[in-house]
């Protein structure tokens, strides 16, 4: 996948985590991004702008990650969009198999690294070129 | 209409002797409503943030290090401050979770001291990242005190919001007590209200 074609969606209700993610994603040479607060605001925007990746957290207000993840798979112009769940380490267990069955593609453990999210995006989309 | 279950709330005088520590160390946090706990670390280059809902009088403390000395290479810093968001969001999580409101939090800051003559400002780079934080996530910060060169105890009581400062060279206190709205006790430690 070409990095600079790659359009990812970033949802974290943190500004400080919305913002350590772009640069990540800039680091990696994405630099079409676009983010939202919540699942909510989400959803309004893949409806408005589908993104190729969403990267979203876990715990948010309004629309969760999970619910925002169930919606996205229940939506036919957003179904087979690439999704990354963002959890904190304490919620892995059951986070992870809650998100596997709601059609998760990967996760990601908190905190991470540049290299740790590129590994994550390349499972899911490809090797980035 | 949504049901609401009444808090019951409890003062935050707890009787003399009743109180009960919990010592913060590194990459740790901690959150709580009981009144007669008080919230303790020490700091050197690490900070610790004291977040606080004080309609709810539910707090908490954490107390990070962002790991990495590399200032320049913007990747690394990135993957450093990954370690400080984290705990940052565990901590306002942890007090969401209890029911606080993110728009009502209110935070102290201690630490980022320089620890070292001559060597990289570990201290500075924490205290930085901690403002920053607080800026970009809209929560008011109340008082603390950030940077200066010699290591703190901290005793944070959640319910109240009080906190007591103990720098821990007593002989240097008074040339340190650049924090604000503060009055050295005579016991060599400093309030924060």
């Amino acid at each position: 996948m070409i990095a600079s074609a790659l359009r990812v969606l970033i949802v974290d209700d943190q500004l400080t985590s919305r913002l350590l993610i772009r640069e990540g994603l800039h680091d990696l040479g994405i630099s079409n991004i676009e983010w939202a607060s919540n699942g909510e605001e989400g959803m309004k925007v893949m409806l408005a702008k589908p993104a190729h990746l969403i990267i979203s957290d876990l715990n948010m207000p309004k629309l969760d990650g999970l619910g925002f993840l169930r919606a996205v798979r229940s939506t036919e112009a957003t179904k087979k969009t690439g999704f990354i769940l963002l959890t904190g380490k304490g919620d892995d267990k059951e986070v992870i198999a809650r998100a596997a069955k709601l059609g998760a593609n990967n996760v990601i453990a908190k905190p991470f690294t540049i290299p740790m999210l590129k590994a994550k995006i390349e499972a899911v989309v490809g090797k980035l070129k | 209409m949504i049901a609401v279950a009444a808090r019951k709330y409890e003062p935050c005088s707890p009787a003399v002797g009743s109180e009960r520590r919990v010592h913060i160390i590194q990459s740790e946090y901690h959150v709580t409503s009981d009144p007669v706990v008080v919230l303790t670390t020490v700091l050197g280059s690490c900070v610790a943030a004291c977040l606080r809902d004080p309609e709810l009088k539910i707090g908490g403390m954490n107390h990070f290090l962002l790991p990495g000395q590399d200032l320049e290479d913007g990747s690394l810093a990135r993957n450093a401050e990954s370690f400080g968001v984290h705990l940052m969001e565990m901590l306002v999580n942890g007090l969401l979770r209890q029911g606080a409101r993110r728009e009502r939090l209110v935070a102290k800051l201690f630490g980022g001291a320089k620890m070292i003559e001559g060597s990289a400002d570990i201290g500075t780079r924490n205290a930085d990242f901690a403002e920053r934080f607080l800026h970009h996530e809209g929560i008011s910060l109340v008082g603390g005190s950030l940077r200066g060169t010699q290591a703190r105890r901290i005793q944070y009581w959640p319910c109240s919001g009080r906190a007591r400062q103990s720098f821990l060279r007593s002989d240097q206190i008074l040339q340190q007590s650049a924090a604000p709205a503060c009055e050295p006790l005579s016991n060599g430690s400093i309030e924060f209200f």
